[in-house]
């Protein structure tokens, strides 16, 4: 066993700052990098101690490989926590960080490098007896590849076989959609991956998504954590999370967390892990794919669980054993996600840059907000639009739905447009309410999604409040036709 | 008696830029249009004020001549304007220009300076955090400028690439 004392986190923001403060409840130290277009971060005033990378453009420095590693040495660091994101699902630096002597908390590279080509871990999970939908993969005969796709029938995915995140994900739903499909998901693919190699599969129509959060030892145990339900997704990438999953039935619910289990065990799989699946209306599921790092959404898990996730990925990186067994593990209540992001939901969900002028955190019980963001901080097209997570836990998910909608009414970043609002309407939506939720939701209610207009006395009023936090304007210039119109009496 | 210059200010919203709003503080209320209201700052970027006789809370903050407000969780941009002023010109790099619709880097150029295209045809490839765009031809003519490279970023609204239609001369 060794002991980790000082970690090189090779991420930024909300990711960060959140294991930057289980390191330091451990006795761990901390070290964030700093690039000149990422100033602002709170992880870096949190972190022990902060260290300059260089890139362009600034995310390239987040996957330079032998730059953070020399950072890390640099810095006297002796493990590296990879986060989500950039290199967390690259073999090459799980790899090149043991070969440094340092310790990677994350799974081997081997088991990264399994699970990170999608058709490597589909056959492995066919192999352990997980159900998949029916798929054409590219490499096995690029020419007959298109032939293959269409035999599998419509609607068809056709995605990246490297990818993952919702990028160079495409359907056709029609013959005619296929050539479309193909160029796009290449083309994204190649450009995010820097693989272009392409995998068809089935779409199961009202998917959900339910995944399964495992967590592995050096020393053999493989236990689950619950499911996570994350079917509120825009363009693929996941919007609302929660746990456990609405409506699943205790049934279904056991089969996928024991699959997942044992796809993992056989893996032998050190570490946290997702086991991604989706869900069909009458109650079948398949394997999607298996994430060999901390998800975005595990905070969900922590709450209804009591665990904290980043805690368990270092001590199991340390060596030491899974500190409690299947049996031990105690679910109570829900928990709730919301994911914080910089864009004009209702004009098509695009970004939005800007800087954060005026920050309100919500606060109360059961409310934790993990933040990448402070006042003052200008957001950019560099990175990813997520500026936070807002996380409510309940004892049942009526009480954590009502929570979650007084967070996000609390939530402010005045300076840019971000989505609370969107999201505190799908909290308010009775389907959503009922637990009816699959990835076409947000789809399929976009019509009752759309803001409602603001009344001419809700207008006045913030006119009013408007011009009460305008600079002094009595300083200003009076600007004509006013200006000749004199003095008005008060 | 005493004499007191009043500060007026015309005020727009972000999305509804046809209507300006003449907004007048007072010592006693907010006049918004003529119709006085009483607003209270509460702390810093945080004010309550009266909808349908109940108290509501506010939160806003001034950015140069942008105010952002948020109503119920709910955010929105109020732009100062000069009434002295005529509004900006539509389309200020003519009608064959594309705009940038959000900032962004270009990916990849997909026709060349000089080269004819036609309404429709796909001309360069822009991406904006994990959003990929295509800029297709608004009309058929001939493109007379890319003034972006490939990586390079370019802000909201900027020229990403100007047309001129067959005939036109520069």
């Amino acid at each position: 066993m060794t002991t980790i004392r000082k970690l090189f986190i090779a991420n930024r923001a909300e990711i960060a700052l959140r294991i930057v403060h289980t390191a330091r409840r451990m006795g761990i130290a901390t070290v964030v990098p700093m690039h000149n277009q990422d100033q602002f971060g709170p992880a870096l005033t949190e972190a022990d101690e902060t260290v300059e990378i260089f890139g362009t453009p600034a995310v390239a420095a987040w996957l330079d490989i032998p730059g953070l590693i020399r950072a890390a040495l640099d810095t006297g660091c002796d493990a590296i926590h990879p986060g989500y994101g950039f290199l967390s699902e690259n073999a090459t630096f799980a790899k090149a960080v043991e070969l440094a002597g340092l310790i990677f908390v994350g799974p081997p590279a081997p088991v990264i490098e399994l699970m990170g080509d999608k058709i490597t871990a589909r056959r492995f999970a066919v192999a352990q007896g997980m159900p998949v939908t029916l798929s054409a993969d590219e490499a096995e005969d690029p020419t007959t590849f298109e032939k293959r796709a269409l035999a599998i029938g419509f609607p068809l995915l056709v995605k990246g076989a490297a990818g993952g995140g919702g990028k160079g994900m495409q359907i056709a739903r029609r013959v005619e959609d296929l050539a479309n499909a193909i160029s796009v998901a290449r083309a994204e693919s190649q450009r995010y991956f820097g693989d272009g190699r392409l995998f068809a599969e089935r779409f199961v129509e009202q998917p959900r998504h339910i995944e399964v959060q495992v967590f592995g030892d050096t020393q053999g145990h493989v236990i689950h954590l619950g499911e996570r339900e994350c079917s509120i997704q825009r363009r693929f990438q996941k919007l609302i999370e929660e746990s456990p999953a609405p409506k699943l039935p205790d049934g279904l619910r056991n089969r996928i967390c024991d699959a997942a289990v044992k796809l993992a065990a056989a893996a032998k799989y050190v570490n946290a892990g997702t086991v991604e699946c989706i869900v069909s209306p009458d109650g079948e599921f398949f394997f999607l794919e298996m994430n060999t790092r901390l998800q975005v959404e595990h905070p969900v898990t922590e709450m209804v669980t009591g665990l904290d996730l980043v805690e368990l990925q270092l001590r199991v990186a340390q060596g030491e054993p899974l500190p409690l067994d299947q049996g031990d593990v105690q679910f109570s209540g829900h928990a709730i996600e919301c994911r914080i992001l910089a864009e004009d939901a209702d004009a098509g969900f695009v970004p939005d840059t800007g800087k954060v002028l005026l920050l309100g955190i919500p606060a109360g019980p059961g409310v934790r907000f993990d933040s990448g963001v402070t006042a003052g901080a200008p957001v950019t097209a560099d990175f990813d639009s997520m500026l936070a997570k807002l996380v409510v836990h309940g004892a049942d998910r009526t009480l954590a739905i009502s929570r979650m909608r007084s967070a996000l009414a609390d939530t402010t970043m005045l300076g840019v447009t971000i989505n609370n609002d969107f999201l505190s309407r799908v909290l308010h939506h009775p389907a959503f309410a009922r637990g009816e939720t699959d990835t076409g939701f947000l789809e399929r209610h976009k019509a009752e999604l759309a803001p409602a207009v603001f009344t001419d006395d809700e207008r006045q009023l913030m006119l009013a409040v408007a011009a009460s936090a305008a600079p002094d304007i009595s300083a200003t210039r009076i600007p004509e036709p006013y200006a000749s119109m004199g003095a008005w009496r008060n | 008696m005493a004499q007191l210059i009043a500060k007026m200010i015309t005020l727009q919203f972000s999305d509804m830029p046809d209507q300006r709003h003449q907004v007048q503080l007072r010592t006693n209320a907010v006049y918004v249009n003529g119709r006085p209201l009483q607003v209270r700052k509460a702390a810093a970027g945080s004010f309550t004020g009266m909808l349908d006789g109940r108290t509501v809370r506010l939160r806003a903050v001034a950015h140069g001549d942008t105010l952002y407000v948020q109503l119920r969780g709910r955010g929105v941009r109020i732009d100062r304007v000069d009434p002295t002023r005529a509004r900006a010109a539509a389309t200020p790099g003519g009608a064959g220009a594309s705009h940038a619709p959000m900032p962004g880097v270009v990916i990849s150029l997909l026709v060349a300076a000089g080269q004819q295209v036609k309404a429709g045809d796909d001309l360069l490839v822009i991406e904006s955090m994990k959003l990929q765009m295509t800029i297709s031809a608004s009309l058929d003519g001939e493109v007379v400028e890319l003034p972006l490279a490939v990586g390079q970023t370019f802000q909201r609204n900027d020229i990403l690439v100007r047309l001129q239609t067959c005939g036109d001369t520069a």
